[in-house]
């Protein structure tokens, strides 16, 4: 009977198995099937595509990618993407840690009011601000540029990762702060000497999370930079795609060049980019 | 001395926190209430003055404007499709991956990549699938079914625009599951397998219960960020045909931005949005925390 029972179940679970693999397949290949097709039509000339769509390159078509570099102008795009991202994610990381730590080690009142403040624009949704905030960012000049976008970026996620620093500085045993401040140590030395090295892991996973937005994010940008000179690669693309609707080999090729910084920074850091994500999304 | 201590830590507690609500104050929390101001006037982006007019953009918006109340429908017909089958895709993805042992990282690799990118770095590339390469596969292999206007008809758009989305979030949603079932202890799977339990059985019994709090999050994440999905339409669609696949978030934005720039109608708008995302997602929160306390 026991026999029988784990036979029967050994079948069971062959045939499962065979289902689940061929599943995770045919879901892997729809996955991958948009980027490959774009990767490999961004290598042909524009009749070799219409006809032969799904085929390898009879002949590798490198044109098509010059072409599109000079279109969205790809250096001047992906430094202005950089500096961005470097603006937003390095304020965030430096005023949420240090606003984080003081909230979690103080006590009081005022202590949670402030916290609380910070917790509650999690409801907001984007676009419910939006409006108000392009007349904000023209006003006090920040709009059009992309050091003056990094700083809107601060301003909009710099609660989160409160929130998240709030959380991880309760793990730091508070005796470390007793004994650095008993042997005279100031309050920012004890902070940036002592404690922001030990905030190392939440660290990581602020800037993660950060850095994915601010490099994805569309609308933000599509309507703070209007001078070309400030276009990130987005918005370039964007560009591109609006006004060569139908040169598809400039527009592939350029989708191909505009995914290729961020394809190579997950192929290096996939294992600390999921695991960020797995935490922000948990804490958060 | 006790009170020139608790000033002195006022001080410092200001000090540290004041850089993050600087910015905090002027571009999150401004924002929101001047958003709330405007909604009850008439200004628009052209004139520099303006007056107030109580409630009536939002009685307009709710009551007089057509296109509005559409994109309602079509965003909440679009969130319905989106919390049902991202959590679906993304629980059989997590759990079917977990279940690997060698390909497991592999395959994780993979279904996270498009959550890499950009829904509008996406979305053209999607459009490039379905206006060229859906029609050239369905030529040649006689799958006529796929040669649809994918982009162009509203009733294949609706589709079109929820394959993108799910293409483009599944994975997310994934990480999170995974990350929720590495904590359900492999004892008392083996427990229940002993005991002569299916892997269905298994899987309804000790698994779902005991990752139930990641489902609320799960469904609480694609509730609210598909209610504010933009990227993906803009993308694909931009609203077209016409109107026709228009969603809040769009319809906000060409309000404000593009036809009439009626700033304070759209603000209303853009309030009426917040109100719709935080009375569903608090409605779902209080369903779903009542049911992991009973469970």
């Amino acid at each position: 009977m026991a026999k029988r029972h784990s036979d029967h179940s050994a079948i069971k679970h062959g045939a499962g198995n065979a289902f689940i693999v061929l599943f995770l397949i045919i879901a892997a290949i729809i996955t991958l099937f948009p980027i490959y097709m774009a990767l490999l039509n961004s290598l042909k000339s524009d009749g070799e595509m219409l006809n032969r769509i799904l085929a390898l390159p009879i002949r590798l078509e490198f044109g098509n990618y010059a072409d599109a570099y000079r279109k969205i102008d790809f250096l001047r795009s992906f430094w202005n993407t950089i500096v961005v991202t470097i603006t937003g994610v390095t304020g965030i990381i430096l005023f949420a840690s240090m606003a984080g730590y003081k909230m979690s080690r103080t006590p009081g009142k005022l202590s949670n009011f402030l916290f609380a403040l910070f917790v509650l624009s999690s409801l907001i949704p984007f676009h419910s601000i939006l409006i108000t905030l392009v007349k904000i960012a023209k006003e006090i000049k920040v709009q059009g540029t992309t050091v003056g976008l990094g700083l809107i970026y601060i301003g909009l996620g710099v609660a989160l990762a409160i929130f998240l620093y709030h959380g991880f500085v309760k793990s730091i045993p508070r005796d470390l702060d007793e004994a650095a401040l008993m042997d005279g140590c100031g309050d920012f030395r004890l902070f940036f000497v002592i404690i922001f090295p030990l905030l190392l892991p939440i660290t990581a996973t602020v800037a993660i999370l950060n850095a994915l937005w601010m490099w994805n994010d569309f609308l933000l940008p599509l309507l703070m930079l209007t001078d070309s000179d400030y276009y990130t690669l987005l918005i370039s693309t964007n560009m591109l795609f609006g006004e060569y609707n139908n040169d598809w080999s400039a527009i592939l090729a350029s989708l191909v060049l505009t995914m290729l910084p961020i394809m190579v920074v997950y192929l290096l850091l996939q294992k600390y980019i999921l695991s960020g994500i797995a935490e922000g999304a948990i804490k958060g | 001395m006790n009170v020139t201590r608790k000033n002195k830590q006022t001080v410092i507690l200001l000090a540290f926190v004041l850089p993050a609500l600087l910015f905090y104050a002027v571009f999150t929390i401004a924002p929101t209430f001047g958003g709330v101001w405007y909604s009850l006037t008439n200004w628009n982006g052209l004139n520099p003055t303006y007056e107030m007019v109580g409630f009536s953009n939002y009685t307009e918006a709710l009551g007089n404007d057509p296109y509005f109340i559409k994109s309602i429908w079509f965003t909440i017909q679009y969130v319905i499709y989106m919390v049902v089958l991202q959590n679906v895709i993304a629980l059989l993805l997590a759990v079917f991956v977990e279940s690997r042992r060698h390909s497991k990282v592999l395959f994780r690799t993979i279904f996270f990549t498009p959550n890499m990118l950009s829904l509008i770095i996406g979305g053209f590339m999607w459009v490039f699938i379905f206006t060229k390469v859906l029609p050239s596969i369905a030529e040649k292999t006689g799958f006529l079914f796929l040669d649809q206007s994918w982009i162009g008809d509203p009733s294949w758009s609706f589709y079109s625009i929820i394959i993108l989305s799910l293409w483009g979030g599944v994975g997310y949603q994934m990480v999170i599951y995974i990350a929720a079932l590495q904590v359900v202890p492999e004892q008392l799977r083996e427990a229940a397998a002993i005991d002569g339990a299916s892997s269905v059985q298994i899987f309804r019994h000790v698994t779902l219960p005991m990752i139930y709090p990641a489902v609320t999050i799960g469904i609480f994440l694609t509730l609210s960020s598909s209610f504010k999905v933009f990227d993906a339409v803009y993308a694909l669609t931009g609203g077209g045909p016409g109107r026709s696949t228009q969603v809040i978030a769009l319809n906000i934005v060409e309000e404000a931005f593009r036809f009439n720039q009626r700033f304070g109608y759209a603000s209303a708008k853009a309030i009426i949005l917040f109100v719709i995302v935080l009375l569903i997602t608090m409605l779902q929160l209080w369903i779903m925390k009542k049911r992991e306390v009973e469970a």
